[in-house]
Order: C-alpha cells, then sequence, then structure tokens
C-alpha cells in the first residue's frame, strides 16, 4: 500500500519538476521573508512558564518591593579605593549613570548617592550624603571608610570588606536597554584614564551579551556546519551538482523551520537558536541514503528516473520510520515543563518530518533532472566502497564482536553496572552565569567582585502577614451598629463606611474619614467615635506585624543563623535597618544595635529612617502596610546547588524555630528561580525520556513484529544514553540543561542505527539461512552505512565546538560522542546478543548453512 | 437673577483692575523676596493642623497628620517651630522643635516617645524628605531665597514666572527651578523642579488657598515625584494667625509635654 503510493509521489514529482522546484523555492522564500521579525529571548526567567507560581510570586515580589533589573559596576584597586582620585572617579560614574535616561535614578546605589547616618557633635544625630563632592584629601576619604563601615547596609555591599573594592548598583527601566546604557557607562569610564580595573556586569548585562552571543552562534555554526556536511558528501561522492541536492533540502528545511517558529511569534531562545545545527545534519541523512544507494544502482546510460524508482521504493519505509523515531525523540521534549525546550522539541521534530517530506519529492526530482553525462562522471570517480580504510576496519569489528560474545557481554554489563554507578554521583548544577566560557569578561568580572564583595547573587526570603486588620475593623463597625448608641445620621453615616471599608478603602483611610467626622460630630457620637476611632486605630498598629519587635527579632535571629552557616555572603533586612537607626538615635555605639522594644519605638525609629535622602529604600525591605517584609541574601555563586543548601537551611532552621503564627514565607529572586526550573526540568526530562523510550519501544516491536527484536534494538541506545550519563557522574560534569536535552534526542537518533542493523540482519539470515554468513555480510555494506550516517551527525555538530557559549559546546562535544559510541555499540552489542540468542530468535543453529548468492546481496538495501 | 448680573459684573471687573491693574513687579528678587514673606512668615505666629497622604506608584497610601505651631522671632527672620504628631496612632506624640535661622544652620530637637529619648538633629543639607513625604523638609520650612539667583522670565495678567538657580549646585539636586507666583496673593503656586537633562522631575502645585484672617494661606497642596510616579498631598485646617503664642511654648520642655491648650 505504502508502496505504491510512494512510488505514485516519485512519479508525479519527476515528471512535475518544475512545480515542485518552485514550489519548493516559493515555499522558502514565503518563511524566509520571515525571518528578520526574530525576537530573541534570553530572560533565564523564561525557562519557566509564564503562570509558573514561583514565577508569578516573584514578579509580584519584584513589583510590591520595588525592585528593578540592575547593571552593576565594580572598581577594583589592590591598593585600597579610599583614595581621593579613586572616589573620585567613583563619583564622576555615578554622577553620569544617574543623568543617563533609561536610569532609575533615585534607586542608583554607590558610595557617591547614599545617605550617611552618623553622631554629630554634642552627641547629635546627622544625616548627610556620605559622598556628595568627592574627598579632596586622603584624611576625608579615610573618614568615608571609617563611616562606611559603620553602616551594615551598605558594608560588603557598596564596598567590600577588603577596602579594596567599591560597587555602582544602577537599577534600569528597561532590561533592553541594558546594551546601550552599560556601553555608555564603559566609554565614560574609559575617558576617566582611571588607575583602578574596572568591571561592568549584573544579569541584564549578561542577558545582552547572551544575545549577541546567540547570533554569533547562529550566523557562524549553523553555516559552518553546512560546509563541513558539504565537504564529508564531497568525500563520499567526489560530484558538486551530484551532492547539492542533500545542501537544497538542508537549507530548505532550516530555513521553513526557522521562519515557522519565528512567523508563529515564539521568541528565539537559547535552545531555539540551536535548531538549525540540529536540522542540518538530520536533514542530511535521508538524501545520503538515496544518494548511496543510486550511486551503487546507477550504471552508464541507465535511466536515472528508473534507478530513483527502485531506490525509492526500498528506502520510503525505513526513512519513514527513522524520520519518525527521531521526531518522537524530540516531540519528547514537549512532555518537559520548560517552554524553550519544548518549543525546540516541537520545531525540530516538525523538522525532521519536512525534511523527509522535501527528501523525497525533491530528491528523485532533482536526480532526474541531472544532465546524464553528471552521472556517468559521479559513478566513474566514485571510490571503490569495498577497499577504504573504514571498510577494513568494519569487518575487524566484525569478526572482534563474533568470537567473545560472552566476553563482550560481560563487558558491556560492567559498563552498564559502572554508569548505573556514575548516575547517582550525578550533580544537578546550573548557572546561566557559567553559560559563559571561563575567561569571558562577564565571568572574569563575576569571579573579581564576588571575591571582594558578599556576593551579587541575589535571593529574597519573602514573609507575609496574615493577619486581617479590615476585617476586624469591620467586625468593630457592626457591634457599634448594633448597638445603637449613635444619632440616626451617624448611624446611617458609619454604615456608609462598614460599606466601603467591605470594598477597596484601607482601614487607614477609615481612620482618616471618622477621625474627619468628629469635627462635626456633637454630643453623645462623639463619645461613641472617638471610642471606635481608638479601637480601630488600634488594630491597625497591631496589624502592621514588621513593626512587631519580636517579629522583627525572629527575622535577626535567623539572618544570624544564615551568615553563621557560611552559605550567605551577607544578609540584608528591615531589622537591620531599625538596629541601625536605633543605635545612631542613641548613642553611636555598638551596644545600642538592638531593637527597640515596643512597635510604637520601631515606627518612630523608621519615620527617623525616611526623613533621609533617600526615603524609598525603606520600601525594599517592607511594604506601606508593613504586612510583608523580606530579607534580602547576598551569595557568592549563582549555582543551583548553592542556592537549594540555602533553602535547605531555612527549612531546617523554620522546623526547629517556628514561624510566628502569621506569618508564611516563601523565596523569590532570580537565583531561586533557577533552582525551580532546574528541579522541573530533571523530572521532566526523566517523563520525556520515559515516554520516548516506550513509544519508540512500542513502535519497534510493531515493526518487527516482535517483541524479542523490539527490545534488542534498544539495548545499544540504552546502554549509550546510560553510559554517557555515567560519565558525566565520573568526571564531575554537572548536569545542566544541555546536558538534560541530550538524553531525549540522542534516543530518537541512535534507535536509527539499530533499525538498520536489526531489519538488515533480519533479512540476510532470510536469504542466507547461516548466522556466520550473516554476519559476514553485515559487516560489510550495512555497517558502512551505519558509520556513515554517525560521521555525517557527528561530524555535523562538531562546529558547535567553535560556539561562543559552553551550553553550545557541550551539546556539540556530547553530540558527537554520542553518535560515535551509539553507532560503535550498535555493531558491536547487536551482533553480541544476537549471537547469543540466536536460537531463539531466528531459529538458527550453526550448521545449517545456505549457500547465498552474492549478487542477492548486493542487491538489498543500503539501509 | 438678571439684576445680580448687572451688578456683580462691573463689580467684579473692577476687583480685578484692582489686583491686576496694579503696575506688574520687575525685580525678580524683590517678588520673591515677597512671596518669601506671604508664604512663611505671615502673622506674628501662627497655627494649623495638617495632613499628608503620601502615595506612591502603586497608590498604597501612608499617612501623616500634625499640628504646626509657628512664631517669629523680633529680627523679623528667625522662626521657632513645633510640630505634633497624631497619626499613624504609632508615631503619636512625636515632637520636632525647630529654630529655623537664615543663612546657618537650623536648630532640631526629635522627641520620640517609643523610645523615651530627646535628640538633637544635626543635618548636612535640608533636602531631606520631610517624615517620609515627597515635601522636603526645606519646602515646609522655606527655601532661603538667598541660595538662588532668580530671574523673572514671564509677567502674565495673574502671576510672575521665574527661575532659580542654585549659587551651590553641588549642594542641591536639581539643575534649576521654575516657580510661578500669583500677583494677587504674592503666593508661590506652583514650582518645577528640572534636572540636568532638562525634564521636570519634580513638580508643587497650589491646589487651594484662603485668605484667613486676612492672610492668604495655601490650604491644599500636592508635591509630586514625577520620576516614580508618586506624589504627596497636604492639607490644612484650622488655620489661625497673631494667638499670641507664648515663647515658652517653643521649648525643650514642650518635646514631652505638649501646650495642649494651643494645640485645638
Amino acid at each position: 500500500m505504502a508502496n505504491r503510493r510512494h512510488a505514485s509521489l516519485t512519479h508525479w514529482a519527476t515528471t512535475h519538476r518544475k512545480t515542485v522546484f518552485w514550489g519548493l523555492g516559493l515555499l522558502t522564500l514565503a518563511f524566509t521573508a520571515l525571518l528578520p521579525l526574530i525576537q530573541i529571548d534570553t530572560d533565564p526567567e523564561n525557562m519557566l512558564p509564564a503562570d509558573n507560581p514561583d514565577r508569578v510570586f516573584h514578579n509580584q515580589v519584584q513589583e510590591r518591593f520595588n525592585m528593578h533589573d540592575t547593571l552593576v559596576v565594580g572598581m577594583v584597586h589592590p591598593e585600597g579605593i579610599y583614595q581621593p582620585r579613586l572616589l573620585a572617579d567613583l563619583h564622576s560614574v555615578t554622577r553620569y549613570a544617574e543623568q543617563l535616561e533609561g536610569v532609575i535614578t533615585p534607586d542608583v546605589m554607590s558610595l557617591a548617592s547614599v545617605d550617611n547616618i552618623t553622631q554629630g557633635e554634642q552627641n547629635t544625630l546627622r544625616f548627610e550624603w556620605m559622598m556628595r563632592t568627592p574627598p579632596e584629601s586622603a584624611e576625608q576619604a579615610q573618614r568615608i571608610r571609617t563611616q562606611v563601615e559603620n553602616l551594615p547596609l551598605l558594608y560588603d555591599t557598596l564596598v567590600s570588606t577588603d577596602g579594596k573594592a567599591a560597587s555602582v548598583y544602577i537599577p534600569i527601566e528597561d532590561k533592553n536597554q541594558s546594551y546601550a546604557l552599560s556601553r555608555q557607562i564603559q566609554r565614560h569610564i574609559d575617558t576617566l584614564d582611571s588607575e583602578a580595573e574596572w568591571h561592568l556586569t549584573g544579569l541584564p548585562v549578561a542577558e545582552d551579551r547572551f544575545g549577541h552571543e546567540m547570533f554569533v552562534q547562529m550566523g557562524i555554526s549553523a553555516p559552518l556546519a553546512g560546509l563541513m556536511i558539504f565537504l564529508l558528501l564531497w568525500v563520499f561522492f567526489r560530484n558538486i551538482p551530484f551532492i547539492l541536492s542533500p545542501m537544497i533540502v538542508a537549507l530548505a528545511t532550516v530555513l521553513i523551520t526557522m521562519g515557522a517558529l519565528i512567523g508563529a511569534g515564539f521568541t528565539v531562545h537559547i535552545m531555539s537558536s540551536m535548531i538549525a545545527i540540529f536540522l542540518m545534519p538530520i536533514a542530511v541523512v535521508d538524501s545520503v541514503h538515496i544518494l548511496s544507494e543510486f550511486a551503487d544502482r546507477y550504471r552508464r546510460g541507465a535511466s536515472a528516473k528508473a534507478v530513483v524508482t527502485e531506490v525509492m521504493s526500498h528506502l520510503f519505509k525505513p526513512m519513514l520510520l527513522t524520520s519518525i523515531t527521531s521526531a518522537v525523540g524530540f516531540f519528547s521534549l514537549m512532555l518537559t515543563p520548560i517552554p524553550p525546550v519544548q518549543v525546540f522539541g516541537f520545531f525540530v521534530g516538525l523538522g525532521i518530518l519536512l525534511a523527509f517530506a522535501i527528501t523525497i519529492v525533491v530528491i528523485p526530482t532533482y536526480l532526474t533532472s541531472l544532465n546524464p553525462q553528471t552521472l556517468d562522471r559521479m559513478v566513474e570517480r566514485l571510490p571503490e566502497e569495498g577497499k577504504t580504510k573504514l571498510a577494513g576496519a568494519l569487518i575487524a569489528l566484525g569478526r572482534g564482536a563474533r568470537v567473545r560474545a560472552r566476553l563482550w557481554l560481560l563487558g558491556f554489563a560492567t559498563v552498564f553496572a559502572l554508569s548505573v554507578w556514575g548516575i547517582t554521583q550525578i550533580q544537578i548544577n546550573d548557572n546561566p552565569v557559567r553559560w559563559f566560557k571561563a575567561d569571558h569578561e562577564l565571568r572574569v568580572a563575576d569571579r573579581t567582585l564576588n571575591d571582594h564583595f558578599a556576593g551579587t547573587y541575589d535571593a529574597y526570603l519573602v514573609f507575609d502577614s496574615d493577619t486581617a486588620p479590615a476585617q476586624q475593623a469591620g467586625s468593630v463597625l457592626e457591634e457599634v451598629l448594633a448597638s445603637g448608641k449613635l444619632s440616626e445620621e451617624h448611624q446611617q453615616w458609619l454604615a456608609g463606611q462598614r460599606q466601603q471599608l467591605a470594598g477597596e478603602r484601607s482601614l487607614s483611610d477609615l481612620v482618616l474619614a471618622l477621625d474627619d467626622r468628629l469635627f462635626d460630630a456633637a454630643g453623645q457620637d462623639v463619645r461613641v467615635l472617638e471610642a471606635v476611632l481608638e479601637d480601630l486605630e488600634q488594630i491597625q498598629s497591631r496589624g502592621q506585624t514588621f513593626l512587631q519587635p519580636d517579629i522583627l527579632a525572629y527575622l535577626g535571629r535567623l539572618e544570624t543563623h544564615l551568615v553563621d552557616s557560611g552559605l550567605v555572603g551577607k544578609s540584608n533586612s528591615l531589622a537591620d535597618v531599625v538596629k541601625t537607626v536605633n543605635r545612631e538615635l542613641r548613642s553611636g555605639d555598638a551596644k545600642d544595635f538592638q531593637l527597640p522594644n515596643s512597635a510604637n519605638g520601631v515606627s518612630q525609629t523608621l519615620l527617623q529612617y525616611q526623613s533621609s535622602h533617600r526615603p524609598q529604600d525603606l520600601w525594599h525591605f517592607v511594604t506601606p502596610d508593613y504586612r510583608s517584609s523580606l530579607i534580602w541574601l547576598q551569595l557568592t555563586s549563582g549555582d543551583n546547588q548553592h542556592m537549594s543548601a540555602v533553602v535547605e537551611a531555612v527549612e531546617r532552621y523554620v522546623q526547629s524555630h517556628p514561624l510566628p503564627e502569621e506569618l508564611t514565607l516563601q523565596w523569590a529572586g532570580k537565583s531561586y528561580l533557577n533552582v525551580v526550573w532546574q528541579s522541573e526540568m530533571v523530572e521532566g526530562m526523566a517523563t520525556s525520556l520515559l515516554s520516548a523510550f516506550v513509544i519508540v519501544l512500542v513502535m519497534m516491536v510493531l515493526l518487527f513484529r516482535s517483541l524479542w527484536f523490539g527490545l534488542i534494538s534498544m539495548l545499544p541506545l540504552t546502554l549509550t544514553i546510560t553510559a554517557i550519563y555515567g560519565l558525566i557522574g565520573w568526571i564531575g560534569k554537572d548536569y545542566d540543561m544541555p546536558i538534560a536535552v541530550l538524553s531525549a534526542l540522542t534516543l530518537g537518533l541512535s534507535i536509527d542505527f539499530a533499525i538498520h542493523f536489526v531489519e538488515r540482519a533480519r533479512a540476510t539470515v532470510r536469504e542466507t539461512g547461516n548466522w556466520s554468513e550473516t554476519l559476514d555480510v553485515m559487516f560489510r555494506e550495512p555497517a558502512r552505512a551505519i558509520a556513515r550516517n554517525a560521521v555525517v551527525i557527528a561530524v555535523g555538530f562538531t562546529p558547535l565546538l567553535l560556539a561562543p557559549l559552553v551550553p553550545y559546546i557541550t551539546v556539540g562535544a556530547f553530540l558527537a560522542s554520542i553518535m560515535a559510541l551509539s553507532a560503535l555499540v550498535t555493531l558491536i552489542l547487536l551482533p553480541v546478543v544476537m549471537t547469543l540468542l540466536r536460537r531463539p530468535l531466528f531459529g538458527l543453529r550453526e550448521a545449517n548453512a545456505t549457500p547465498t548468492s552474492s549478487a542477492q546481496q548486493n542487491r538489498s538495501t543500503t539501509l | 437673577m438678571k439684576w445680580l448680573n448687572l451688578i456683580t459684573a462691573p463689580a467684579l471687573t473692577l476687583l480685578a483692575l484692582a489686583a491686576h491693574g496694579t503696575e506688574p513687579m520687575t525685580d525678580a528678587r524683590a517678588i520673591v523676596e515677597e512671596a518669601e514673606q506671604v508664604a512663611f512668615y505671615s502673622g506674628e505666629d501662627g497655627r494649623t493642623e495638617a495632613r499628608m497622604l503620601i502615595t506612591d506608584s502603586q497608590d498604597r497610601r501612608q499617612v501623616r497628620q500634625f499640628s504646626l505651631l509657628r512664631r517669629t522671632r523680633e529680627d523679623g527672620r528667625t522662626q521657632d517651630m513645633m510640630v505634633f504628631f497624631s497619626r499613624p496612632a504609632d508615631v503619636r506624640n512625636t515632637v520636632f522643635r525647630v529654630i529655623k535661622r537664615v543663612g546657618t544652620e537650623d536648630d532640631r530637637w526629635l522627641y520620640l516617645p517609643g523610645l523615651d529619648l530627646v535628640k538633637r538633629i544635626s543635618a548636612g543639607d535640608k533636602r531631606t524628605s520631610f517624615v517620609g513625604s515627597h515635601f522636603y523638609y526645606e519646602d515646609v520650612s522655606g527655601r532661603n531665597t538667598q541660595l538662588d539667583n532668580y530671574e523673572l522670565l514671564e509677567t502674565t495678567e495673574r502671576t510672575y514666572r521665574l527661575k532659580g538657580t542654585p549659587k551651590a549646585p553641588d549642594t542641591v539636586e536639581f539643575d534649576h527651578y521654575i516657580v510661578t507666583i500669583d500677583r494677587e496673593t504674592m503666593l508661590p503656586v506652583g514650582t518645577d523642579y528640572i534636572n540636568a537633562r532638562g525634564e521636570t522631575y519634580r513638580q508643587m502645585e497650589v491646589l487651594k488657598v484662603e485668605t484667613i484672617e486676612g492672610y492668604p494661606t495655601v490650604l491644599h497642596s500636592v508635591m509630586r515625584d514625577l520620576e516614580s510616579g508618586g506624589q504627596t498631598e497636604m492639607q490644612f485646617r484650622n488655620v489661625a494667625y497673631d494667638l499670641g503664642l507664648p515663647e515658652s511654648v517653643f521649648s525643650e520642655r514642650s518635646l514631652r509635654n505638649p501646650p495642649t491648650e494651643w494645640l485645638d
């Protein structure tokens, strides 16, 4: 059935050449036209779906506490930064950044923009700018050091403990501007001719550079992959017009797929930027099959059309099957909960099916439209396949695989066992900054700044209070309304207030309204309303959870615990703000670095803090209703493992020191989000791998109509994947996003080898009826086809090794080695297992040899 | 109703002529000094109740409610001020005592009942937030006109528009400001603060003026932070002038023992 259908397809295609070429050309052009709409997405946050609860919460927290994406400028000098000239540079950079369009000026943090709270003469409390103008003398510079080191919120954040580094935090409105802004700042730094060493970093800068490197990768690696494949095909076929056809298929597939992705409105993320380089070699594989067999069968003067039709009748089914299995491997990535991985999986899967469709239509058409002389020249120059070094090596391999079957099996079992142990040792860890190479300026900046400071990675421990002051106030009003003590007029008015309170209105507004009303009230009403007002204000005060000293004390103890654990570089919270201001209000001495003993005391302390140049700083730590607050943790690394350890430390602390009753705790911050998507990915990858495994297994069982052959065909890839991940565990390479993605797609690609081997082995056994002879046959032409395909794909991925970003290199290196390993395992493990199981599998005994015709062999397909 | 119009229309015209028909002033400094007198030195002393509604860009509100007593000393320049907080409840009875001196630093004291503490404050400058609002301390106490150079930009029928440029740019965050002064009352009714980029980032606007006991008095004004999107509205009520406030009210003793008889 299928054969007849594709035969008519081939017939139609070869008789409608113009339609085929124009059709493909126009289709490619149409999708290529969509490419300029490209939207690069480098936000690691997008690893999580937009509605992921942790991500939603993180964004709410950002808004609630007025936090923005921030550029970080670091100034480092080995002899210390407290020198007038250096501080003048820092001052200059700060002022320059502050006046830039797109910078959130009031929130810029640096020595030149923060307040100093200190003791003035005669024990006065003094507020002033820390460094409104640069110091003129060494003494003044030293005075700044003494002062800033006395302010816990600034020390180790704006200046390092070793006195050798200072930083400027520059929040920006839109991270898409970060590149332009960082360039402007860099240019300004360059004009300073500063003696210090300067670093420019921060997540928005990293993301921006990342997007840039992605373009470089797509612009260089993908065309390079195309070139590599082209050269390889030339080595195989030595005829340029002949090998142009696979290149046309590859190019059209890549352009249409990318055009479809972009046109469908998807952003190009790190994963999807690799689609081109993935599709290129895979798209070529089917064409290579057709060309190989065509070259085998075509003889001078033959009808190209007849040969093509014959070739297609052999290859249609296996090509369809391998395309589907590969696509299944990639489609299975859609089961991970990581949107960029889903998009990647879907479009590569689609691309593979598209490549198959283009191949079966375009290649026959192309071959039949070639000049017969070209074909003749090609056949003449074709190297003698059986005499290549590869052929010799494969025959030797075949002999080896045959003689010591049990020993091989033992070896494989050992490798498997060791690999399983290796897998248990895998460290799941990722850090987007490490996606840059170790010598990248951002990595250098990251290392330098984290060496000097308490950490440039942020995590937020957010506390929410579940007190409901508005509700309590409501019941107070209900009570008064029920008592009937008020005059008709005020009874009505208060009922109206009660209703408004149930809506949007805050308790604070009610208090004001009541206060205003008291001006016009008289008699009994005044006393009643005054009592209500007093009750409401009490409720209001009690509802301000984060003014309560015992609550702040809990936050303080948790912070101390975390810092003592060594996991956290530094922590900052409302408790630190209150303690610092309280200390300066009292004596300025360390003994007064403590919390006031009443909520009113805390509130009045904060009223002083708010009387500074930067009152808005308070709202980074607590919301204006004092019912939500956070501890800002600074970590020296963005590794998931580090963050996870902190999360665990907090969990343990909360278990042994229960949270105050009305509080709930939740994490936010990019470092935490990374942990979330990492763990989702690990789980998701397991699901996707397992389901792809099951689907492919079912397909194999159906294809071979045998459970045993189905199972056997899964063996090589099982061993390969186990071995690769075991190796990752053994050598201690972190299991990160690119590594995780490899598993499912390895499965889709390496099953091809098994399909070819099993199918051909069965066919050969049917022909020869002899296992030993079957093996001889298998290690000639079929083994060569497998090896050749492995080489095409592996070599096709090697340009990734030249990519500027680590994940690409990882993918390139691992995929190339996976392809090589998987081909090798297929060629050894399958013959070994089949040799041992030949009786149940084929019903064969070694002795019963049947004569075979070599002509038959030669005609068999080059699957 | 027509007869009313017949009478009032000419009367209003006359009034308008009386107010605006006078020869406009041309000396920028004379204008701002007169405006300073009207805005901060009306009467020998005065009292007001103030309420600040501080709103941030997310419409989250804070309240400050306080009574303010003021008395000008014999030199006509130095002023005593007392600020008694009543809301929010947790800062109730917090008191500021200020001796505003022209040309030198003010003397400032603070009483915090929650800490049982009287503390003297010295500030590097006066452009710090007034208790967390968008008004600066200087907006509430009055910026010394000697600190800026003035240029009269425009005289309209109702207003003067002047440009103030700081003599010491390092001490302030603005590049210059444009103040609008009502010609009739001589009250500043709007100020735009402009930064080095040439953008107005901060804006004061007077929303309601009433003449109380013969003194034009601001009853409602707003300070907008155009960068962050927040603003503070300030409303006044119970305004009274020339109460004969005794000197003893403006003493350290009043910090812990508010002179309640003068506050209602």
